[in-house]
């Protein structure tokens, strides 16, 4: 009559080769199903996609001129600066593309010179200013008490500027 | 003579039956039955990711693999690759856990 100890390790040694069982069978998965990149061939993929990835990177390093000639990956070129014309929303100006961040920022008064737009009269420095109006008609933020003061941080779009608490001429 | 005539006699049916199960597969039986080698199937699997044990069989199939192409392998071979190495690395802290359950169980259903 088996012992318990013989017993107990013989259901655990068929609990162990069901265990080997299902790995050799993961395993065997991987290699036929090529999952595994590790493989020689796959190296050989490895190193071709390495020294391509070199190729792309370089050129964009030795400067914007250059890169007129790298193609993308549905085989375009681009121009170094987005060259696209539009309206810029603030100004209505036809803008650059490439050239729209810093025009943004003298337009909408990141600098010192366009803080004092107002006198260079037009509608979109009108509207920019009555957007933080102590008269406005429709409060920046739904929960503003009061309308008819400017208190810090509920102030409007532009409000960065106003943090203050003071509103400056126009 | 027909050959019909001299067929053998039809064996009696205490003979067909098969011989009477043994402790062990009795046990068995019950060890399946009560969901018990579910559970200690996906106790020791677990331990054995644990511990790094999985990974160590698989790094071999890998190496077996790589040495003689992907689709030359069989599940066979591996199967007998591990199957040496793969019993002589249990953790001893992990194979008395397993037996303390699997003891505990036989007690509990021993007849």
């Amino acid at each position: 009559m088996a012992s318990h100890a013989q017993l107990s390790s013989h259901f655990f040694g068929d609990l162990l080769d069901s265990i080997i069982v299902d790995v050799a069978s993961e395993c065997h998965r991987i290699a036929r199903l090529g999952l595994d990149r590790n493989l020689e061939e796959e190296e050989e993929e490895l190193k071709l996609s390495a020294q391509a990835r070199e190729r792309v990177t370089d050129p964009n390093n030795s400067g914007e001129a250059n890169s007129k000639y790298v193609v993308d990956i549905f085989g375009q070129t681009h121009p170094p600066i987005a060259s696209d014309v539009f309206e810029c929303m603030n100004c209505h100006r036809p803008i650059m593309a490439g050239r729209f961040a810093p025009h943004l920022e003298k337009c909408m008064g990141k600098g010192r010179k366009a803080r004092f737009k107002g006198t260079r009269s037009s509608t979109a420095a009108q509207n920019r200013h009555s957007r933080g109006s102590p008269v406005s008609t429709y409060p920046p933020y739904p929960n503003s008490t009061s309308t008819n003061q400017l208190s810090n941080g509920t102030s409007g779009v532009a409000g960065e500027e106003y943090s203050n608490g003071t509103f400056p001429e126009p | 003579m027909r050959a019909s005539v001299n067929r053998p006699p039809t064996p009696d049916v205490g003979d067909t039956q098969e011989k009477q199960p043994t402790l062990e597969e009795i046990i068995n039986i019950k060890f399946i039955e009560s969901g018990e080698k579910e559970r200690l199937m996906e106790l020791l699997r677990e331990r054995l990711i644990e511990c790094g044990w999985k990974d160590e069989m698989k790094a071999l199939c890998r190496a077996f693999v790589k040495k003689k192409g992907r689709n030359n392998v069989t599940v066979d071979d591996l199967v007998h690759l591990i199957t040496p190495k793969g019993r002589a690395s249990i953790p001893d802290s992990i194979k008395a856990e397993l037996l303390q359950r699997i003891r505990t169980f036989l007690v509990s259903a021993a007849l």
